[in-house]
């Protein structure tokens, strides 16, 4: 439930807010009616709950009119904090009580005032601490207001989190050595591999499948269902700290591990060495060889001290890896050296997916003519490297497709880029116009009420028509049946006509 | 002018397009698939989360070949893919033994999906380089393959590491789209 009160601003601005939580996140929502300045800022937000307790908020989303606060850590979306915030100091400050943080985030911030007291007018003591959330940084204190909702809204589905495998598994997640992969240091993993009992991040993770199920089994944290047996397994084995100490017992101390923006090639030779022929492990008869590095090849001078035994083993392990290198040539995609442009296409069964974006389009009003009288319009919708297109409509400058189509949204959120083409047989198909969408915001706040418990309908943000876009109207981000979604009717660019009405809809996928 | 030729000769002899989905479980091995048939090479992956989509074309046909994601998670959004979908590659790790009977259960729910009547199955028993990997025979048995009815469907043994089997899968696929199948 959301709770929502209203604050007036002694500059005559207005302020809504309307504070709920999602399955496991804190959102907020400030709805700022009459500011539509947006600025970009670089700085990740804190505030301080009523035990002194620092929080912070890695991902704020201010688009105009509204911002979104939670939780997730993706940094980069911080829009246009800075346009509110004078509006919240006054508002702060209007409220009179001492605002508890405002030193530090002065040190943060150097002049961003702390809006907390905002809060306090309607605070009860606050629910247990959030242990995942890092206690860094000191900033602009917005805290109070998420926490001031808390008492109200959260809980309700705390239920079915604290037990079941899910919750053990989380609580196994805390532990300080699961914390890092295993085997890269990369933090915060999010998968594992069942059979050794490590946690691990989501390239290492990759490496652990190419070996077969018969040496590692992988499931991830948040995409796979886990039974109790699975967790106790896990649980038994003793996470990171206990199997590296078993698998990693004897590496040299000269050895170089894999870090965590090491090539597949590092983490896959790593990885073989340590799980597949267990080359570190405390296990009897492979102490006495000092370890030849990662890229090194047999020298003579370390065969030399070897046993017969161990020099099998070596060999055969160069030429597995001469065969590794033949048949993974695509692996070293970082490389410079690498010329051939399509190789670097690679890098698609490498991009990171964070969700799915659902893309109907639903019509196009006054199309350009391309043929003698009329066009055959299609529209073709480009992410990053993907693309996807409608089917073709006839002889028809306002057509309606209602079509859906679906593009994965890359880590790194490409803008929508739509093309509109009119077919042509013989000929190359002629071009009737572009538009580009920038789908952070929707992804954002889809990001934020992913979990939200929320059945009414709300509007979360919009992209405001003006000179800066061709929209006939704003874009606005709505929150209806769970969907995120957001509409979007656009003048085509480059072209002397035509508008183009679609509709978004992001489903993130947490992982 | 040979462009303008080559487009005329393709309109009028059909260079079909058709829509494959690459399901099946995770770890299976279909976006490996999916590039080592694009790219011609072994690619390494991550999990993925979402799909992947690119475009293979073979013995005159254009297969939009989508990659879905197969987390226990990811799964229900499969549906969103089946319409317009001429064929169905499933992939099955035959190495993956104590899996098979979800990977089983996995295929039968998409069977009997409405929006997937029409479309032809083509099963890759990958993994076949892998110890302990079951043959095409095991797992027809596993998958209970008997059971389809009024679908045209083939098995094939594949190792996409090896590139084994693949191309052979998909002159079965486009052979059969091409006589009128799916």
């Amino acid at each position: 439930m959301p709770c929502f009160s209203k604050f007036s601003l002694p500059s005559g601005f207005f302020v809504d807010f309307g504070i709920f939580f999602g399955y496991d996140e804190i959102i907020a929502a400030i709805h700022v009616i009459s500011v539509s300045i947006v600025w970009r800022m670089e700085m990740p937000i804190s505030h301080k709950n009523s035990e002194g307790k620092t929080y912070k908020n890695d991902c704020v989303l201010i688009v105009p009119n509204t911002i979104i606060f939670h939780d997730c850590p993706i940094s980069d979306w911080l829009f246009g904090f800075l346009g509110l915030v004078p509006c919240l100091h006054d508002l702060l400050h209007s409220d009179e009580q001492s605002c508890s943080s405002c030193k530090e985030e002065q040190k943060f911030s150097g002049s961003l005032p702390c809006p907390d007291d905002l809060l306090h007018s309607n605070k009860q003591s606050d629910s247990s601490g959030r242990d995942r959330h890092k206690s860094t940084g000191s900033a602009p204190c917005l805290d109070d207001l998420l926490h001031s909702g808390r008492r109200s809204c959260r809980g309700s589905r705390d239920p079915q989190k604290s037990s079941g495998p899910q919750k053990r598994l989380e609580q196994l997640l805390s532990q300080s050595g699961n914390k890092i992969c295993a085997d890269c240091g990369s933090p915060d993993p999010k998968w594992v591999s069942i059979s050794f009992g490590v946690f691990i991040c989501i390239k290492c993770s990759g490496v652990h499948r190419s070996l077969g199920v018969h040496l590692t089994k992988v499931l991830s944290i948040k995409l796979d269902e886990w039974t109790d047996e699975q967790v106790n397994t896990l649980i038994d084995l003793g996470g990171n700290t206990a199997a590296n100490k078993k698998y990693e017992a004897f590496i040299p101390d000269d050895y170089q591990k894999p870090k965590s923006d090491a090539s597949i090639e590092e983490r896959s030779d790593f990885i073989r060495r340590k799980y597949e022929q267990k080359q570190f492990s405390n296990c009897d008869g492979h102490m006495s060889c000092p370890f030849p590095g990662p890229r090194s090849t047999l020298s003579s001078s370390c065969s030399s001290h070897c046993s017969p035994q161990d020099k099998k083993q070596y060999e055969k392990q160069a030429t597995r890896h001469r065969i590794g290198n033949a048949f993974r040539n695509s692996w070293g995609r970082k490389d410079t050296e690498y010329k051939n442009n399509k190789k670097s296409n690679s890098l698609a069964a490498m991009v990171e997916f964070v969700g799915l974006i659902k893309v109907n389009v639903v019509k196009g009003t006054n199309l350009a003519v391309r043929d003698v009288l009329t066009s055959d319009p299609y529209v073709v919708l480009t992410l990053g490297q993907q693309s996807v297109r409608t089917r073709v409509i006839k002889n028809n400058l306002n057509p309606i497709w209602n079509e859906s189509l679906m593009l994965s949204i890359p880590e790194q959120i490409p803008p929508l880029k739509v093309l509109v083409y009119d077919k042509d047989k013989f000929t190359t198909d002629d071009f009737m116009g572009e538009a580009e969408i920038d789908i952070q915001p929707l992804v954002s706040a889809a990001k934020a009420y992913e979990n939200s418990t929320i059945t009414e309908s709300m509007q979360l943000g919009k992209w405001i028509a003006g000179q800066d876009n061709t929209l006939v109207k704003d874009g606005i981000i709505s929150l209806a049946d769970g969907k995120v979604k957001q509409e979007i009717s656009l003048k085509l660019k480059n072209v002397e006509r035509g508008v183009l009405e679609i509709e978004l809809e992001c489903v993130p996928l947490t992982q | 002018m040979g462009i303008l030729f080559s487009k005329m000769f393709s309109s009028v002899f059909g260079n079909k397009e058709a829509r494959i989905l690459v399901l099946g479980l995770d770890n299976a091995g279909k976006t490996t698939i999916l590039y080592r048939l694009q790219m011609g090479e072994v690619v390494s992956t991550i999990p993925t989360i979402g799909f992947n989509v690119e475009t293979v074309q073979y013995n005159n046909i254009k297969f939009q070949v989508w990659d879905l994601g197969g987390q226990t998670s990811i799964r229900p959004y499969w549906r969103c893919y089946f319409p317009n979908t001429q064929a169905i590659i499933y992939v099955v790790d035959s190495s993956d033994v104590d899996r098979l009977v979800i990977a089983k259960d996995e295929f039968h729910a998409i069977l009997e999906e409405e929006e997937l009547r029409g479309a032809i199955v083509l099963i890759f028993a990958n993994k076949q380089d892998l110890p302990g990997a079951l043959d095409d025979a095991a797992v027809t048995e596993a998958l209970e393959l008997h059971k389809i009815k009024n679908r045209q469907w083939a098995i094939f043994k594949t190792s996409a590491i090896k590139g084994e089997g693949l191309f052979e899968g998909l002159d079965w696929l486009s052979n059969t789209l091409k006589s009128g199948g799916g």
